[in-house]
């Protein structure tokens, strides 16, 4: 007699556990692409270790997934303050539906990353399309939506899509109360469980201990509440009081990892050779978005091109090559400063400008990226019944820095004269120009 | 429009909610900006989609923590029962005074929506944006009485009876902006 519960070891979670329809999408072609899609893209070239793949993070975002769906939808968590906007909280069927739903989502979540996930996605894509967008061609692709079909009940793709992705990246569809929540569950800027397992999963594989933080405890003590700031109460993921310092902890652990790892500028420029090299390497330079070209290129195909382009001087995208093989990366000529900033906004932008008419653009390149969405205000459950926004409650919040960067590389052998340059003409060259 | 041109208006539009007796959290600046865009017709350029507290931009988001990221904006928190309210810094005026033409092409359009919005709450300007979404969609000309049911459908903690009179508020609100400048759209 045949399994329906597998386990798969895991390094993170210990076991993830998965029935055999959950195991067929594992098994079907877009997924088991994702073992050759490194989850943190040239990171290893400057974290050795930090060779995991999208992978066993998408399995991650399964177990994960699962556990806040039955923390938040068990009876012993749920009031019954939101009335017909969650009724599927009270009907055992429709809980059992979209438990699945929120777990195949999770595991699909991330197949329309390109090769080496985030490093080159938005310009090597045509305009209007990113790696979400090709995870929801993905699963409205025939092989998947068989798949759905086969389970009992039937999938919905459209509810995959919508929970895959969420509102942000599906601007084009309606989201339900529920449906919000849901998506929230996967992919929310405050508690998304694709977070929770990357920052764990990539800290872990990193080195970086700053990733880690009591997940088990926040998962615990999530629950639906009610938005906190008096607005009009629309339900959403909170936590309850008890779990207030996991939830500090998980932001301070995205604060670090993004300061230490994901935005440290040796990776930063590794991307910035690797965007050259397949601008040169693809045809028009830009990866394909028909499903079944897309789901032929992997890292390997493109890492095989590298080290051929990095041995032939007469190769497409052989600079790039060369420098990604032979860790000739440019060098780190200007970082973000509070101090030019407060002067100047664009400060990077203007010191870029001004090298690469000094130096040549082939040989400058600019980097810069400022967070998004600082989720400050996701409401917390008191002890004393009242629902209160986090940032009321806790001081860590309130305080927690947003992420900027702002770099400006150059070539190694011009480094020395560059520093000089900017030295001497800083000021000058920072100076925000004024309306005419 | 750039980033920073955008930056100078939202501070100001910001400082001038604040002027007006606003309370000035993200909730007040999202529906603000929403009817400066929409219906005054400043081209802002973010895109809203109809979200858990009605019309809401993740673009514009992005562009608010990107003000605290410059030291153009800062968070107050001392706020019992509300959420921070967002204050423009003295940075912030230096970044407004090196751009005087986009903000005097736009400064009459900042002042109406200060003066308009200014003193309501957040569950009215939900409403009220809730409003012009659902007229966006369904067409000015169309049954009032079909898109208040909209509106409630939508937003089912808002009665028909509220949704027909945050309608009725929203086209005055509309018809004073059109008289306001010709730039100015109607939904």
């Amino acid at each position: 007699m045949s399994k329906h519960v597998h386990e798969i070891r895991d390094p993170i979670h210990v076991f993830v556990r998965l029935d055999s329809d959950e195991r067929a999408v594992i098994d079907s072609r877009p997924f088991q692409r994702l073992r050759h899609i490194h989850q943190l893209a040239l990171t290893y070239l400057l974290y050795p270790a930090a060779t995991h793949k999208r992978f066993e993070h998408s399995l991650g975002v399964m177990e994960l997934a699962g556990r806040v769906f039955d923390i938040v939808t068990s009876p012993l968590n749920v009031t019954d303050q939101f009335g017909n906007s969650l009724s599927n909280l009270s009907n055992p069927d429709a809980l059992r539906y979209w438990r699945r739903a929120v777990r195949i989502a999770a595991l699909c979540h991330d197949m329309g990353h390109l090769p080496f996930s985030h490093a080159a996605e938005k310009e090597l894509l045509p305009p209007g399309w990113n790696h979400e967008r090709l995870t929801r061609e993905i699963i409205h692709s025939p092989e998947m939506e068989q798949l759905f079909n086969r389970m009992t009940p039937p999938l919905r793709p459209e509810d995959v899509e919508k929970l895959a992705v969420g509102q942000k990246e599906a601007k084009d569809l309606s989201f339900s109360t529920w449906e919000t929540i849901l998506s929230e569950i996967i992919v929310g800027d405050a508690f998304g469980v694709d977070r929770m397992d990357y920052l764990l999963r990539d800290s872990h594989h990193s080195g970086v201990a700053y990733g880690r933080f009591d997940h088990f405890r926040l998962i615990d003590t999530l629950r639906i509440l009610p938005s906190g700031d008096r607005q009009s109460g629309q339900p959403t993921l909170g936590v309850e009081e008890g779990g207030l310092h996991s939830a500090e902890a998980l932001s301070l652990a995205r604060y670090y990892m993004y300061t230490q790892v994901y935005f440290h500028p040796v990776r930063r420029i590794y991307d910035i050779h690797l965007k050259d090299f397949l601008a040169a390497d693809l045809p028009s330079g830009k990866f394909p978005t028909d499903l079944e070209l897309h789901l032929q290129n992997t890292d390997n195909e493109v890492n095989a091109r590298i080290l051929s382009a990095a041995r032939d001087s007469a190769g497409r995208g052989h600079d790039a090559a060369r420098r990604i093989v032979g860790h000739k990366h440019y060098k780190t000529l200007y970082q973000r400063h509070p101090d030019d900033v407060r002067v100047n906004p664009n400060a990077g932008k203007a010191v870029f400008d001004a090298a690469s008419g000094r130096f040549g653009t082939e040989n400058v390149r600019h980097d810069s990226y400022t967070q998004k969405h600082d989720p400050l205000l996701f409401p917390v459950l008191c002890k004393d019944g009242r629902v209160v926004t986090a940032n009321q409650l806790s001081e860590v919040l309130q305080h927690l820095t947003v992420v900027a960067v702002d770099f400006v590389f150059i070539k190694p052998d011009l480094l020395k004269e560059a520093t000089a340059w900017l030295q001497a003409n800083r000021e000058q060259i920072i100076q925000p120009p004024k309306e005419q | 429009m750039e980033r920073l041109q955008r930056a100078a208006i939202l501070t100001e539009l910001m400082d001038r909610l604040r002027a007006n007796g606003s309370w000035c959290g993200e909730t007040h600046v999202q529906k603000a900006v929403y009817f400066l865009q929409e219906i005054l017709g400043v081209p802002t350029g973010f895109e809203y989609i109809l979200y858990k507290h009605g019309s809401y931009s993740f673009d514009l988001t992005a562009d608010l923590t990107a003000l605290r990221a410059d030291f153009l904006m800062e968070l107050n928190h001392r706020s019992p029962g509300y959420g921070p309210c967002l204050v423009p810094t003295p940075t912030s005026l230096e970044l407004r005074e090196r751009y005087p033409r986009t903000l005097a092409n736009h400064q009459a359009q900042v002042e109406f929506i200060a003066n308009a919005f200014g003193e309501r709450g957040v569950a009215d300007l939900e409403k009220l944006a809730t409003a012009l979404f659902v007229t966006r969609e369904m067409g000015e000309t169309s049954d009032p009485l079909q898109r208040a049911s909209r509106i409630h459908e939508l937003k089912p903690h808002v009665s028909e009876a509220e949704a027909l009179a945050s309608l009725q508020e929203f086209e005055r609100i509309a018809r004073d902006a059109k008289s306001l400048t010709p730039q100015a759209t109607h939904a």
